[in-house]
């Protein structure tokens, strides 16, 4: 079910890929540059690593900026890998929709949601809200009713 | 979003013969040229939806047809978008149940029982054993409700109108004992971090047995109605293939990878509750193709009423929730627990920052997954063709849109 | 009686038959659906619901005459009548008894296709004129298919005309008077199998039942051609349709099933009296079988249908012709 981090190790390093790898109880997770997501990501589908199937793509708000989570899988060996990736608000990261086509949906909503945007993306239109909508709601800084305020209506 | 692409309704009415350029593809692979000769054969553009008595909920089909044929499609979501990840993150921890009812309406003990696995794996909570029996009973007779749903509209869709309400009778039956037990026909709100809400009702295990002796010649009833029909077998056959590469790629998980005779079902593959002591087997197809999908998920309906059954003859001792504080203080971290929902894989990435609310939950759904093949499968066949595909993919808009 | 006045009570009549024919056979329809469906039907408006389609019509009647901006003035407004003049010309034919029809014509099997075969062209008029995608793409399907689907229809019928030797319909029923061997009626099903049931397919199809009924495909198209029609000339192409119902299996049974005889009772004043009734209880026996069709079956995807009809039908039909006549002509030298 985890991979080794000493084989995450070696096929990101195969990617030309700094990353730093840490278990926990999430699983094996490997924080690289947003920058080289694209080419990590093709490595890992490619090479050794085979992984095929992307299960889910999303963003984490940190409060100081957007962090991106891949979640891979080698449906094989029954192995799953986290990538994470740092981008500023507003910033940039490369598309991986012709290594895994599944994101095609999943960057159009964390860019929206998120107020960030995907290089090379085919089709980069809004996905889940309507134009009224200009802030990206997932940040934190969009205000939503507090616990205290949704007992008290 | 910072671009200034709006939404495709923003962009104001679409003409037959208005719009020029041709919608856009994911991947731009799927072009056929237009028309051979010099007569130059005008595209409609049409909607199908967002209303629109096939599409499975409200979504949103641009379709561009040379004739019958469809050209390109494009789906538009959102219609049913609430803001259901954001507005987890000012619920406690067993309020958020009651948001993710409404994700997968369908299927709501399924998206509940994620939630509670990735809060309990946080705290390192035990479940006891009768709780974890509850779950599975009530997951596996939320499956078959969501299957012989999924039978009933996909038998509408090909036109055949007597199985949908076919379907609902059996339907109906599983629906008043998830009533009997949870207190409510579909928002459930049972199952809980730490078990359940409350242990099974006097009678259930009778009104299940009444249930298990007379399914069997209903779900007969459909196999000739449908599976061995010979309108619907040219209707579905062949139609909507997706190969296991594409499946993958896309990241399909449930029927449709099974369909492509990808062995992956979490239930086996990841055992959570009490799937681990159950004894049945994974149906998988060969083709990837509509009635492939439709055929592995009517013998997914058998499996289920087998599990069902064993689950009945052994009732476990205990306490159906384990002793959990009032306000659920999850040490910070993440986490990320899967179920095999009758979607496909559902899972919930939970980020707790150690206070009483979630940081982040994100809900993978696989109907998000599924849908997004749709761009690509509906291209180069009929509409009709289009109908049938989306509605084997068995996609709740609940979930998509969140 | 003046010639006129009698023309006109026999309009009247026809008229009056055709909505008392289209408010039983909805009530008819929706009756036996729901029992097939296991569910009720119509059961508030009257005992046991039999008002529920009148009470329709007046709701019908009262409804805003919409049309929508976009659509073509005069071709959406006679859309609806292309569509069910023709059919209640077809009444013209049907004879409920030696003495009860409307009109005696010598080619009555030609007259009533020939009137049939512009419903098409009503409903392609009706698709195009309401200006709306969906409606179109309902109105080339269905003008496809029914175009499609004549030529077997008017083949199959080929042989009973060779048999009866004549295109009067009179005189194919009382070909069929008679018995064989003291008990099978000479009824035309039997020398005519085949052929009944290339007819039966045909007309399944040309009235646009299930499973032919793509193009008013309910869960792709709502209600296709007449996606944009409301109040009463919704009213009028609904009413058209059950109307083409009630003439396909009236023709039917008038060349397969012997029409108005009852076996072994023909040429007596009893069988005279009770024409009508016998053709009547024939015709919705028939209407009967063609609604169960309806509400079991999927729906014949359009290409299917189409490919269906040229690739097998036709060639099927040709060939029966010639089988049949080489067989009619071997028996009778």
């Amino acid at each position: 079910m985890l991979p080794a981090e000493a084989d995450v190790s070696r096929w990101l390093a195969a990617a030309g890929a700094s990353a730093e790898v840490t278990t926990s109880i999430l699983g094996v997770m490997a924080r690289i540059e947003a920058a080289r997501a694209a080419d990590v990501l093709a490595t890992l589908r490619d090479g050794e690593g085979r992984f095929d199937m992307l299960v889910d793509l999303f963003a984490i708000d940190t409060g100081e900026g957007i962090d991106l989570r891949y979640h891979l899988r080698a449906l094989e060996r029954d192995e799953d890998l986290y990538l994470a990736a740092y981008v500023d608000y507003d910033g940039e990261a490369p598309s991986a929709w012709r290594c895994y086509p599944a994101v095609l949906y999943a960057e159009r909503e964390a860019a929206e949601m998120f107020g960030m945007s995907f290089v090379g993306h085919p089709n980069p239109k809004r996905l889940l809200t309507t134009d009224e909508v200009q802030a990206p709601l997932l940040r934190k800084s969009t205000p939503i009713r507090t616990w205290e305020e949704t007992r008290r209506d | 979003m910072t671009d200034d692409r709006l939404r495709v309704t923003s962009e104001g009415p679409i003409v037959a013969e208005g719009r020029r350029e041709p919608l856009l593809l994911p991947r731009g692979l799927r072009r056929v040229p237009r028309g051979v000769d010099e007569l130059a054969t005008e595209h409609l553009i049409v909607n199908m939806g967002p209303q629109h008595p096939s599409t499975h909920g409200v979504l949103h089909i641009l379709l561009e047809l040379d004739g019958e044929t469809v050209m390109a499609a494009e789906a538009s979501l959102g219609y049913l978008h609430r803001g259901i990840e954001k507005l987890a993150e000012s619920r406690r921890h067993h309020q958020v149940g009651t948001l993710l009812d409404r994700a997968d309406y369908v299927s709501g003990i399924h998206t509940e029982l994620a939630y509670a696995m990735a809060v309990e794996r946080l705290m390192e909570i035990e479940v006891p054993e009768k709780a974890q029996w509850l779950r599975t009973l009530m997951a596996e007779i939320n499956r078959i409700a969501s299957h012989v749903l999924f039978v009933g509209t996909f038998g509408m869709d090909t036109g055949s109108m007597p199985t949908f309400l076919y379907t609902m009778r059996e339907r109906e039956a599983l629906v008043d004992i998830l009533e009997a037990v949870t207190g409510s026909r579909m928002m459930f709100n049972y199952v809980r971090p730490g078990g359940v809400t409350g242990d099974l009702p006097g009678g259930i295990i009778e009104k299940l047995e009444t249930f298990l002796s007379t399914v069997d010649t209903y779900l007969d009833e459909y196999d000739v109605l449908l599976t061995d029909n010979e309108i619907f077998g040219p209707r579905t056959k062949g139609v909507g293939v997706i190969d296991r590469t594409t499946a993958i790629a896309f990241g399909m998980t449930g029927a449709p990878l099974r369909a492509t005779g990808m062995d992956w079902d979490v239930r086996k593959v990841r055992p959570y509750a009490a799937y681990a002591q159950l004894d049945f087997d994974v149906p998988l197809g060969s083709q990837g193709d509509c009635f492939d999908r439709y055929v592995v998920k009517t013998a997914e309906i058998r499996q289920s009423l087998e599990m069902i059954r064993q689950l009945i003859a052994g009732v476990p001792e205990g306490e159906y929730t384990a002793k959990v504080p009032r306000v659920l203080r999850p040490p910070a971290g993440e986490v990320y627990t899967a179920v095999e929902s009758p979607r496909g894989e559902l899972g919930i990435h939970l980020v707790s920052d150690g206070s009483d609310l979630p940081y982040r939950m994100r809900l993978r759904s696989p109907a998000y997954y599924n849908l997004a093949v749709v761009d690509e499968a509906l291209a180069g066949g009929l509409i009709a063709d289009a109908v049938v595909t989306l509605g084997s993919l068995d996609i709740v808009l609940g979930e998509i849109d969140r | 009686m003046s010639p006129l006045l009698v023309i006109v009570l026999r309009t009247l009549a026809g008229l009056g038959l055709l909505l008392l024919n289209g408010v039983v056979l909805i009530y008819m329809l929706r009756k036996v659906l729901a029992h097939l469906h296991l569910r009720i039907g119509p059961n508030r408006v009257g005992p046991w619901g039999v008002f529920q389609t009148s009470m329709d019509v007046v709701k019908l009647l009262t409804k805003e005459d919409f049309r929508p901006a976009t659509a073509d003035k005069w071709l959406f407004r006679l859309a609806p009548l292309l569509i069910f003049v023709p059919s209640f010309m077809a009444y013209l034919v049907i004879g409920f008894s030696p003495t009860w029809h409307f009109a005696n014509l010598d080619t009555g099997v030609l007259f009533v296709f020939a009137v049939l075969s512009f419903v098409p062209i009503g409903i392609m008029m009706a698709g195009w004129a309401s200006n709306s995608k969906w409606s179109l793409i309902g109105g080339m399907r269905a003008a496809g298919q029914q175009i499609a689907y004549e030529v077997p229809l008017l083949l199959s019928v080929l042989g009973v005309v060779m048999l009866a030797g004549s295109l009067d319909l009179k005189v194919i029923v009382e070909s069929q008077a008679g018995l064989w061997l003291g008990f099978l009626p000479k009824w035309f099903i039997l020398p005519q199998f085949l052929g009944f049931w290339l007819f039966a397919i045909a007309a399944l199809a040309e009235s646009n039942q299930t499973p032919f009924d793509m193009s008013e495909a309910e869960s792709e198209l709502v209600t296709g051609f007449a996606n944009e029609y409301s109040g009463m000339r919704f009213g009028f192409m609904f009413l058209a349709e059950f109307s083409n119902l009630f003439v396909s299996c009236a023709v039917g049974t008038t060349l397969f099933f012997g029409g108005w005889l009852l076996p072994g009772l023909e040429h007596n004043a009893v069988a005279l009296a009770l024409g009508p009734i016998v053709f009547m209880v024939k015709v919705y026996l028939g209407i009967f079988c063609m609604m169960w069709i309806r509400g079991t079956l999927p729906r014949i995807r359009i290409d299917q249908m189409l490919s269906f009809a040229w690739k097998a039908l036709i060639p099927l039909s040709l060939a029966w012709v010639v089988i049949f006549a080489v067989i009619l002509k071997a028996v009778r030298a």
